[in-house]
C-alpha cells in the first residue's frame, strides 16, 4: 500500500466535517477584520459601489487615509492617552493584585477567608451597577477629566487577584520558609521569591488587562468629557456616530488603527494567554 | 548547660497537643536524629528549633541564649527541607548565595564563600544551572550547600533523603556523615526511617505521640529499650513480642507461664518485684534459634507453622505463627527453613526483655508493680 493511500484512508467523513466547520468559524471570525483592511486599502467609494471587491486594491490610498487620520484629527493624542491609560492600569493592577495575592495565598491572618470572599463577591456585580457610585466618588475627588480619574478606579481588579491567588497557592510553603530562614523579610520574599515564580501569571494578567483597558469604552466615556482626555475608543465612537460627516472608509481606517494594538498583542502573546487562562482554571 | 537545651516544651495547635512536655539536651557537635512514626511531632520539634513554628510553653536555649522569640534567620540555624525548597527561577549560584545576599554581604565575600562551599559539595560545575536541570542527588547537595554557606551553629535536616532512590540514599547518608566529621557542627536530623537513624546518629531520639520515648546512643536503644514502643520501633525486622503471664517473681528471676499459649520459663531478672499478671516477652529475631528436627527439647521451645520465608542471600527471615496466633520472625541462615510446615525455635532467654501490661520495661532490680 502506498503512502498516499494510507493518508487517504485516514481521511474520514468526520475529519472532513470537522475541518469544514473549523474553516467556516475561522472565516466568520476573520471576515470583519479582512473587510476592514479591504475598505481601508481601496480607492474611495470602491467598497460601497454596486460591485464591491473582496481584496484591497490600492495601498497608497490606504496610507493616505492613515496619514489623514493621524495628522488631521485628534486621533494621535487619543492614542497617546489610551497607551498611558493602559500602561498605568497594567502596572497598578499587577502591583496591587500581586501584593494582595501574596498575602491571601501564602499567609494566614484573621478574617482572611471573609475578606477574600467579599472581594470575590464583587466579581458578580456588573459594572452597570457600580458605575454611578464610582463616578460620584471620582467626581467628588475632583478627578473628572484627569488621568488618575481614568486609571485609579480600575486598579483593584478582583479578577486579577483571583487569578494570581490561584497561581501563588501553587508555590510550595517550604520555599517561603526557606527564604525566611535565609533571612529574607516579608517584602524580600515577595520580591525575590513569590513574584518571579508567578511571572507567567503576571504576563497573562498584563495582557488581559491591556485588552480590557484598551477596549474599555464605558468608563472613559463617563469620566473624560473633555476632548483633550478622549481615549481611542471614544474617538472611534465619534467617527462612528450618526451625525459624523466622515465617509465609511475614514471610519474604517479609525477602526483598523484602534484594533491594531490588541491584535498585535494577541498575536505575539497568544500562547501565554491561553496557557495562563488554562492554568488559572485548573490549578485551583 | 548543654549547647542546645529544650525544657518543658509543649506545642498545641488549637486544642490538639502536638508536643507534650519535651526535655532534651544536645551537646555541641552532636549528630542527633529524631525518629518516630509519622505524626509523632518530630518535624514540629525541628521546626520549633528553627523558629518557623512558635512554642506554646517551655524554652529553647542555644549556647545559653533563650531562642523563644528570636527570628528564624537570627538563631544561627539552617534547614534542609525534604522538598529541597530550591528557588526554581534562580541559578545554583544564586540559590546558594541567597542568604548571604539577603544579609547584604560584600560581593567578593559571597563569591569566595560560594566557591568554598561548592568545592566541598562538588557543585563547582553546576553553579550556572537551574534546579530543574539537576538530578535529585545534586539538588540535595545544593540544598545542603545553601545551609552550609551561612555557617550556622546548628544544621536542621527534615527528612532530606526521602525523595531519593535507595542507592542514592545510602550514598548521601555516607556523604552526610563525612560532612559532619569535616564541619563538626551540631546536626539535628528528622527521619521516619529507623535504619537511617541508627546509621547516622550519635544520639537517637525516639518519639511517639508527641513525647520523647527514649533518647540515647542507637545501640543502647537497641539493646536496652525503656518501653515496648522503642523496642518495637528500633530494629528491622522488628522485635517479637510473646504474650505471657507472670506467675511469680522470685529472687533469681521471674517465672512466666503461657508463653505463646503454652510454654513456661524463668527469666533471669533478680530483684524484680512484680505482682502476677499479663506481661510480654520481647525477643529479637536474631535471638531465636531454629532447632533441627531431632534436637532435644530442654527449656523453652516454641513451635509454629511457617507462613513465609524471606531469602536475602546471606541470611533469611522465617515468619511463623505460634499456636495462640502470635506472629514471630526468626533470623536464620541461608536456606535454613522450608517454605512451609512446622518448625521449632528456642529463644535465648538471657537476651529476652520483659514488658509490663502498660508497655513499660521491667528490669532486674525494679521495684515497680506490674
Amino acid at each position: 500500500m502506498s503512502r498516499a493511500t494510507i493518508v487517504f484512508r485516514r481521511i474520514t467523513v468526520w475529519t472532513v466535517l470537522k475541518w469544514a466547520l473549523a474553516l467556516i468559524v475561522a472565516a466568520i471570525a476573520i471576515f470583519p477584520i479582512w473587510w476592514m483592511i479591504n475598505v481601508v486599502f481601496a480607492l474611495p467609494g470602491e467598497p460601497v459601489s454596486l460591485n464591491p471587491r473582496l481584496w484591497p486594491s490600492s495601498l497608497s490610498a490606504g496610507i493616505e487615509k492613515i496619514r489623514m487620520i493621524f495628522m488631521e484629527t485628534e486621533y494621535l493624542r487619543a492614542y497617546g492617552i489610551s497607551v498611558v491609560y493602559a500602561l498605568l492600569t497594567i502596572a497598578g493592577v499587577l502591583l496591587i493584585g500581586s501584593l494582595a495575592a501574596f498575602e491571601f495565598s501564602l499567609f494566614d491572618f484573621p478574617g482572611r477567608r471573609l475578606l477574600f470572599g467579599i472581594v470575590m463577591l464583587s466579581l458578580m456585580v456588573p459594572t452597570a451597577v457600580t458605575i454611578i457610585p464610582t463616578y460620584l466618588l471620582t467626581s467628588r475627588l475632583g478627578w473628572l477629566n484627569t488621568m488618575q480619574g481614568l486609571v485609579v478606579p480600575g486598579l483593584a481588579s478582583a479578577f486579577g487577584l483571583f487569578m494570581l491567588v490561584q497561581f501563588m497557592r501553587a508555590i510550595p510553603k517550604d520555599m517561603i520558609e526557606a527564604a525566611r530562614l535565609d533571612g529574607a523579610n516579608h517584602l524580600q520574599i515577595y520580591w525575590h521569591v513569590a513574584l518571579p515564580l508567578c511571572r507567567n501569571a503576571l504576563v497573562t494578567l498584563a495582557i488581559l488587562t491591556f485588552m480590557q483597558t484598551w477596549g474599555n469604552y464605558m468608563w472613559p466615556l463617563v469620566i473624560s468629557t473633555r476632548p483633550e482626555m478622549y481615549t481611542v475608543g471614544q474617538v472611534v465612537g465619534l467617527f462612528n456616530s450618526p451625525l459624523s460627516h466622515h465617509t465609511v472608509d475614514t471610519v474604517m481606517t479609525a477602526n483598523l488603527l484602534a484594533a491594531v494594538p490588541p491584535l498585535l498583542f494577541f498575536l505575539i502573546f497568544q500562547r501565554k494567554i491561553v496557557e495562563g487562562i488554562a492554568m488559572s482554571g485548573t490549578k485551583g | 548547660m548543654a549547647f542546645l537545651e529544650i525544657s518543658s516544651l509543649s506545642k498545641f495547635f488549637g486544642n490538639l497537643c502536638i508536643l507534650d512536655d519535651i526535655d532534651l539536651s544536645i551537646e555541641r557537635g552532636e549528630f542527633v536524629v529524631f525518629v518516630g512514626p509519622s505524626g509523632c511531632g518530630k518535624s514540629t520539634l525541628l521546626r520549633i528549633i528553627s523558629g518557623l513554628e512558635e512554642i506554646t510553653s517551655g524554652t529553647i536555649t542555644i549556647e545559653g541564649e533563650v531562642m523563644n522569640d528570636i527570628e528564624p534567620a537570627k538563631r544561627g540555624t539552617a534547614m534542609v527541607f525534604q522538598s529541597y525548597a530550591l528557588y526554581p527561577h534562580m541559578t545554583i549560584f544564586q540559590n546558594v548565595s541567597f542568604g548571604l545576599r539577603m544579609a547584604r554581604k560584600p560581593r567578593d565575600f559571597i563569591a569566595e564563600r560560594v566557591r568554598q562551599v561548592s568545592s566541598i559539595l562538588q557543585l563547582d560545575k553546576l553553579l550556572d544551572r537551574r534546579p530543574a536541570q539537576l538530578s535529585g542527588g545534586q539538588k540535595q547537595r545544593v540544598a545542603i550547600g545553601r545551609a552550609i554557606v551561612r555557617e550556622p551553629r546548628v544544621f536542621l535536616f527534615d527528612e532530606p533523603l526521602s525523595n531519593l532512590d535507595a542507592e542514592l540514599r545510602v550514598q548521601m547518608r555516607a556523604e552526610l556523615m563525612e560532612l559532619h566529621r569535616r564541619l563538626g557542627t551540631t546536626m539535628i536530623y528528622v527521619t521516619h526511617d529507623q535504619v537511617e537513624a541508627m546509621t547516622l546518629a550519635d544520639k537517637m531520639v525516639v518519639m511517639n505521640g508527641g513525647r520523647i520515648q527514649q533518647a540515647g546512643a542507637p545501640l543502647a536503644l537497641y539493646d536496652d529499650p525503656d518501653n515496648r514502643f522503642v523496642a518495637g520501633f528500633v530494629g528491622s525486622p522488628r522485635m517479637n513480642f510473646l504474650p505471657a503471664r507472670l506467675a511469680a517473681a522470685e529472687s533469681q528471676g521471674v517465672r512466666l507461664e503461657g508463653i505463646g499459649g503454652f510454654g513456661t520459663a524463668t527469666l533471669p531478672l533478680p530483684g524484680l518485684a512484680a505482682a502476677p499478671g499479663p506481661v510480654e516477652i520481647g525477643v529479637r529475631p536474631e535471638h531465636l534459634h531454629l532447632l533441627s528436627d531431632g534436637a532435644d527439647e530442654e527449656g523453652l521451645v516454641l513451635e509454629g507453622e511457617v507462613t513465609l520465608v524471606e531469602e536475602l542471600g546471606a541470611e533469611s527471615f522465617v515468619h511463623m505463627d505460634l499456636a495462640d496466633g502470635t506472629h514471630v520472625t526468626v533470623r536464620a541462615g541461608r536456606g535454613a527453613a522450608r517454605p512451609a510446615g512446622r518448625i521449632r525455635v528456642r529463644p535465648d532467654l538471657s537476651r529476652a526483655l520483659l514488658f509490663g501490661s502498660d508497655g513499660q520495661r521491667l528490669r532486674a532490680g525494679d521495684g515497680r508493680k506490674v
